[in-house]
């Protein structure tokens, strides 16, 4: 790819654990990619305009604290509203039935903790890489 | 703080790698001797239990006298079920519950705020008025039940008001009220602090709310415990045991020179200030980690602060497992993990434990992933005799060498801190941050690079298809979300707006004039202010007023 790609992470909603989505933002750069961390509670409706205003190649989100489904039915909505066609990758506590419906809601992938920092990357590039091939 | 890569040996046996060392970097020898705790005087570095320096546990007689309280954590959806849960376990032969707050409740902003969208009543119970306080105590007198409400200013100046209020209405004394009033102004939330504490109140405000809490219970309220750090959601970023060590009490004694400050009195207001402390996965080193802390506290306390109330050199603390430890893959293996890090707490000298269920990497606990929780350390209290003799490890060539580096390695920490101009300080330039983001990005590299073994992770994994099914907690959000907000709709429509608005005006007058805010908030609670219109007129009068949604 001849640009270096680019990535939004964000954590939206009142939830505030950001280990795993800051180690990750960490592993990301280091991995090559550029990385554009907005920090913790932001509205699903900033998230989808810094997107666009930085031009990003796919958003990062993560839940830990149970408001995984309706805080990603309100970003999905945003997205859709603004007509911004990204992937999206989804980290934290997610049961197995709700990565599930989140996947079937248009979610490039699910990342349960645990998982090892190459699988991440693996995982990241995937979803790139699918989307820009639709 | 860690030791260098040099001085840890590596030896090879039977094709494994092992690294000697601890989780926060300190080398461990072959094996320990007399020599390793030379210096060490019994009368002066341990000591009796219940007397200073404290090394050997908080109490005389300690768990022969009380087993540590077995806390049940609880809360969810509306005041109301929670009730009826407690009542429940109550009933059961619990008598100490921490009750969790939903997040929006916790930023200070009501059930039915657009924010709370979603969040109602999902990580824990949804408190927006004095009634939702009276309906968490029905059935019970606050001199009959323990309470440890996780929340931290602003917002604990609310429910402190409330319980006082709640005390008054069932005609008891507020110096007879009991429970734990959680105030730590930085770390009660789960993650990062800076941005946490600072996007929807001022910090300093924050701190003076503290302070006011401080106050109001060391003169008003001599039976409740108030407590100081936070250690736990500390730790739970990522810090080692010493890093843990070294924020837990560098906070706290930043605290406590505010108090002093302040003018309140270093023998009256620490008498029942407590801890909150995780027990990590390193054994050995946890329970070093509990007795030093314990025994550089009370020098502390006597020789910097010249406490002289042995009461206020007593560093009493509440334990839950460390969640961060573990695994989402093989959960049902984390009951085993929780397992010895009670133990852990144990050997330390705990007064209270609660351990992590099973579940957290699948979701929130369910009521069976609770009971095995508890269960595990009925086990641990009831079967394996740990409780039989007083702190039985002391003595160990190893736990005492450990104990006596633990204690050089936090109060050199201490110091390094107070010489960045304390912990309030260091966390306000970003330097806790720091730190903390370092611990992060180290503890991921362990993992991926094997250093540090993780069972079920990065070995001894199964595929995915052989994993065991996970029950999961079934979150109602939406259906207590429109509850909540027709109720507070009713409970609004029902007052006497005059007498409302007279209320809140009163509180932007307090706040200016630096009166302590508890009893001009309870005054609010009376004429029913809600605690999110509490909370938004005092920010107010700081010149916030801005929506900060």
């Amino acid at each position: 790819m001849s640009h270096k790609r680019r990535l939004l992470l964000a954590k939206t909603g009142l939830d505030c654990h950001d280990t795993g989505i800051v180690t990750v933002a960490q592993k990301l750069r280091d991995a090559g990619y550029e990385v554009i961390y907005l920090g913790l509670h932001n509205h699903p409706d900033e998230v989808v305009k810094a997107a666009i205003e930085e031009g990003v190649d796919g958003i990062g989100v993560s839940y830990l604290s149970g408001q995984h489904m309706p805080q990603m039915r309100k970003l999905l909505e945003a997205m859709r509203k603004a007509s911004v066609n990204l992937p999206i990758v989804c980290g934290g506590v997610i049961p197995q039935e709700d990565a599930t419906a989140l996947k079937s809601m248009g979610v490039a992938a699910v990342i349960a903790p645990g998982t090892m920092t190459a699988e991440i990357l693996s995982m990241v590039d995937q979803a790139l890489a699918s989307h820009a091939a639709r | 703080m860690a030791s260098q890569p040099s001085a840890v040996q590596t030896a090879t046996r039977d094709a494994e790698t092992q690294l000697f060392e601890t989780n926060a970097g300190i080398p461990v020898q072959e094996l320990y001797s007399e020599a390793d705790i030379q210096g060490l005087e019994p009368g002066r570095d341990l000591g009796q239990p219940g007397a200073f320096p404290f090394t050997r546990g908080p109490y005389a007689g300690m768990y022969r006298t009380r087993i540590w309280t077995r806390r049940f954590q609880v809360g969810f959806g509306s005041p109301q079920e929670t009730n009826q849960r407690i009542r429940y376990l109550h009933a059961n032969g619990a008598n100490g519950f921490v009750i969790t707050i939903d997040l929006p409740t916790s930023y200070g902003f009501d059930s039915d705020d657009a924010i709370a969208d979603g969040e109602v009543g999902v990580t824990g119970v949804a408190i927006s008025t004095l009634d939702d306080m009276a309906a968490l105590y029905d059935g019970f007198g606050p001199d009959q039940v323990s309470y440890a409400l996780s929340i931290r200013p602003p917002i604990s100046s609310v429910t402190l008001a409330m319980l006082a209020c709640v005390a008054e209405d069932k005609g008891v004394p507020l110096e007879k009220v009991i429970g734990t009033q959680q105030n730590d102004p930085f770390y009660q939330m789960s993650g990062g602090p800076l941005q946490t504490i600072t996007k929807f109140f001022p910090l300093e405000g924050t701190l003076r709310l503290c302070l006011d809490n401080i106050e109001f219970i060391s003169t008003r309220m001599p039976r409740l415990n108030w407590m100081v750090t936070n250690g736990y959601n500390l730790r739970e970023t990522g810090v080692n045991a010493i890093e843990d060590g070294i924020f837990t009490l560098g906070h706290a004694f930043d605290i406590y020179r505010m108090a002093v400050a302040r003018g309140l009195d270093i023998n009256t207001f620490p008498r029942k200030a407590s801890f909150f402390l995780s027990a990590s996965i390193d054994f050995f080193e946890e329970i070093a980690k509990f007795r030093a802390m314990r025994r550089l506290y009370a020098r502390v306390m006597r020789d910097q602060f010249g406490a002289t109330n042995p009461e206020c050199w007593r560093l009493r603390f509440s334990v839950q497992t460390a969640g961060n430890t573990l695994t989402t893959q093989q959960p049902e293996v984390n009951i085993v993990r929780a397992a010895y890090e009670a133990m852990a707490a144990a050997f330390g000298g705990a007064q209270s434990v609660h351990l992590c269920s099973y579940d957290e990497g699948h979701g929130l606990p369910t009521e069976e992933s609770s009971r095995i929780a508890l269960r595990t350390q009925q086990v641990l209290a009831y079967e394996t005799g740990v409780t039989r003799t007083i702190d039985p490890l002391a003595g160990s060539y190893y736990v005492e060498a450990l104990t006596n580096r633990m204690e050089a390695e936090i109060r050199k920490g201490i110091d390094d801190v107070g010489a960045r101009g304390g912990m309030a300080r260091a966390i306000k330039d970003g330097w806790l941050e720091s730190q903390i983001n370092t611990a992060r990005y180290r503890n991921q590299d362990k993992i991926d690079n094997n250093e540090r073994t993780l069972v079920g992770v990065n070995r001894f994994t199964i595929p995915r298809e052989q994993e065991i099914p996970v029950k999961v907690h079934k979150l109602r959000a939406d259906e207590w979300g429109a509850a909540r907000t027709e109720y507070l709709r009713n409970y609004r429509a029902s007052r006497d707006e005059p007498r409302w608005s007279d209320a809140v005006t009163r509180l932007e007058q307090a706040w200016r004039s630096g009166q302590n805010m508890v009893p001009v908030i309870m005054d609010a609670l009376r004429n029913r202010a809600t605690m999110g219109e509490i909370n938004e007129a005092m920010r107010r009068a700081q010149g916030r007023a801005e929506a900060l949604r």
